[in-house]
Formats: C-alpha cells, sequence, structure tokens
C-alpha cells in the first residue's frame, strides 16, 4: 500500500447557488479539517456551522437509509454520508454539487419533485382485484417468491440513479431508473394483482423503452438495487403484455 | 413563494464526462460497423447474382490492403459488441428453478460455450464444405 502524506485540512470546493442573488451556479472553496472517519456530509456540516451558515443541503439519517444527502462528489453521483474524506487523499480535493439532471433549488438542493411523482405514476403498492377478508389471515410468500422482488425493494429514493442518467438528462419526461424499478417490484409481488394497471406507464414513450441500458444507474445506486436490471427485465414483460393484448390476453388497452 | 430553481443544461459533451459513458458510446458506436458489414455481405450477394466478373472484383475489393484493414475493425466492433451483449444477458436472462437462481457466471458462460461451438462448426462447415 502507498503511503500517502495525511494533511490537518483537505480543500472542499462546494456549488453554490442562491435564486435571488445568482443567474447561474458558482463554486465556493473552502478549507475543512480533515481526519479519517468523517464523512462528506459531516464535512458539509463542518462548513455550515463555522465557516459559511448560508450553505444549503438537505440531510436527515447520517447512515444511508433516508436517502436525502445525495449530492455529485467530484463528479459522480454519491451519498454524503455514506462518503468519506480518506478515499480523496489521493486526489486533494474534493468537489461538491447538486445532483445531476435535477433543477437546482438552492445550492446543494435539487428539486426533486417531479421524480417523486414519477414514483406516485406507477402506483407503487399492492393491488388486490379482491381484497381477501381479515378472518382468512395475512398474503402468505415463500422465500422464492419474496426473492423475486426483494432486491427492487431496497430502493431508497435517493435520486442518484437519475442524476446518473443522460436519458433522463436529455428528456425529464422519462420515468426514469428507481420508478421503473419500483414498478418491476410490485409487478414481481405474488401478493399483488395490478400489473395490467402499471404496464400502460412501463409500455409508454417514457416508460421502459425510453432507457438505452447505458447502466450507470446500477453502478452508483448506494442499496445494490440495480435499477437497469429491472428496466430491462420490463423490456421483455413489456414485449409479452403488447403480445398478449394483440390477443386480448392480458387486461390492458 | 418566489422560486426559481436553475435548470441544468445536459452538454452535448456529457458521454466524456467518465469511462462508464465513453465505455457506452464505444459499445453503442461497435453496431455501426457491424451493420455496415451487414450491408457489404448484401452487395456481395448482390454481386454474386450478377455474374461471375462483377462478384470476382467485389472478392478483389475484400482481399486488397484496405479490405483487410477495413474487415479487421469490422472484427474488432463484432468482438465488442458480442462480450458487451454477453456481459449484459445475465441482468436480463433471470433463471430460477425453486429457490436456485442460475448464477450469472453459468449464464454468461453458456453463452460463450455457444459462441465458440458454433464458431467451430461454421470453421468446419468453411474449410470441408
Amino acid at each position: 500500500m502507498s503511503t500517502v502524506h495525511v494533511p490537518s485540512t483537505i480543500k472542499i470546493t462546494v456549488q453554490r447557488y442562491r435564486p435571488e442573488l445568482d443567474d447561474k451556479p458558482w463554486q465556493q472553496a473552502f478549507e475543512v479539517p480533515y481526519h479519517f472517519d468523517l464523512s462528506v456530509l459531516e464535512s458539509l456540516n463542518y462548513i455550515k456551522d463555522n465557516l459559511d451558515s448560508s450553505l444549503s443541503f438537505r440531510w436527515s439519517c447520517r447512515m444511508a437509509i433516508c436517502g436525502s444527502c445525495g449530492f455529485m462528489i467530484n463528479g459522480v453521483p454519491k451519498l454524503g454520508c455514506k462518503t468519506f474524506l480518506r478515499d480523496y487523499l489521493e486526489q486533494g480535493h474534493i468537489t461538491i454539487a447538486a445532483l445531476d439532471n435535477f433543477p437546482i433549488e438552492k445550492d446543494l438542493v435539487a428539486d426533486i419533485s417531479g421524480f417523486v411523482e414519477k414514483l406516485e405514476t406507477v402506483k407503487p403498492y399492492l393491488i388486490r382485484k379482491q381484497e381477501k377478508p381479515l378472518s382468512e389471515g395475512e398474503y402468505l410468500q415463500t422465500p422464492a417468491e419474496v426473492a423475486r422482488y426483494k432486491q427492487f425493494s431496497q430502493c431508497i429514493n435517493c435520486g442518484l440513479c437519475y442524476a446518473a442518467c443522460p436519458q433522463f438528462g436529455r428528456n425529464p419526461e422519462f420515468l426514469g431508473p428507481a420508478a421503473l424499478a419500483l414498478a418491476y417490484r410490485y409487478n414481481k409481488d405474488s401478493r399483488d394483482q395490478g400489473s395490467s394497471e402499471r404496464m400502460p406507464f412501463l409500455n409508454s414513450e417514457q416508460g421502459v423503452w425510453s432507457c438505452t441500458f447505458v447502466g450507470y444507474c446500477s453502478e452508483v445506486c448506494p442499496k445494490h438495487v440495480d435499477p437497469a436490471a429491472a428496466i430491462n427485465q420490463g423490456k421483455l414483460d413489456s414485449t409479452l403484455d403488447y403480445g398478449l393484448n394483440l390477443i386480448g390476453m392480458a387486461g390492458g388497452k | 413563494m418566489n422560486r426559481k430553481p436553475y435548470q441544468q443544461p445536459q452538454a452535448a459533451t456529457w458521454w466524456f464526462k467518465n469511462h462508464f459513458y465513453r465505455f457506452y458510446m464505444l459499445r453503442e458506436a461497435s453496431s455501426v460497423p457491424v451493420f455496415l458489414y451487414a450491408v457489404w455481405l448484401l452487395l456481395g450477394l448482390f454481386r454474386l447474382n450478377q455474374g461471375a466478373l462483377e462478384f470476382n472484383a467485389w472478392l478483389a475489393l475484400n482481399t486488397s490492403g484496405v479490405g483487410q484493414i477495413l474487415h479487421l475493425v469490422v472484427i474488432a466492433a463484432a468482438l465488442l459488441h458480442a462480450y458487451t451483449w454477453f456481459q449484459l444477458t445475465p441482468k436480463i436472462l433471470v433463471l430460477r428453478f425453486g429457490n436456485f437462481r442460475v448464477p450469472d457466471e453459468w449464464v454468461m458462460g453458456g453463452h460463450y460455450v455457444t459462441w465458440v461451438l458454433v464458431t467451430i462448426g461454421m470453421l468446419w462447415l468453411a474449410i470441408t464444405g
């Protein structure tokens, strides 16, 4: 292992955008204390507490489960809480910006409202044709049935995959990796009977067929959901659905 | 509330930004030489239909210096295209038997084995036929 000089401080360049003052984002450099166990999120909090209290960024849990602190860190979409200063010692500097492809509300705060609407669009809940009465108990699943969707249910809605997706960058109407993976997750759930309600979204111009399998979404996903796999397996379903609908067997339009 | 969100433009050079995007573009671009070669082979069939003279002229173009270099480019593109295709296949071809999920390596390996067998078969046909 090569030895790296351990500094007492590290330079962090932060993207600033103050909607009331600025027409476009600019860069501001800060010198922050370095420690091997400091995360990027903690260093942002250091800046806000000690150097410039006007800096805005979103965060909550500090443990990679709330999905709030997604930033572009040296150009790569990452969670601030899960990214450590020590991994940038050799590069010597860290640049933090708001997530790519989203509108910037202020500084590092990306406007993800469109993304949240897309999540709702695909009906991400169990749909039953007829609910079983409570007296009959819960809907049971075998481990094999759980395995079919479990990976795709680990999404924390952080939006890193949207920042990684050039197709979403081109076309903000594209439903995108997380929403399509979520739709797939419910379609594959043995308790669900609502796939005919979700397929029109998957089949549409803004659905799975806008994906060109760049695959960077799966690369940056902090929870290993692999949305690219879900979308492209969804293409198979979409093709089958099209074929079945031709002979009127899938309940779609 | 007065909002003024900044719309981030996507630069035409977005794919230059990192290795992942560059390799993606190379992967997609490799289909162009493969497509052109398919057209070229069709043209050969057309020439064959026209007569021996025309077909031999087409064959001579293939074995010329430039023809050989272009063939190397096409085979490189075809190999890259096949490699990236096989890399992605396990993401889509998920085979489950009860609690057992066929490992990605098996799916990929099956494609490579089939590829080698088909290639040997074609070579055998070309040499003996």
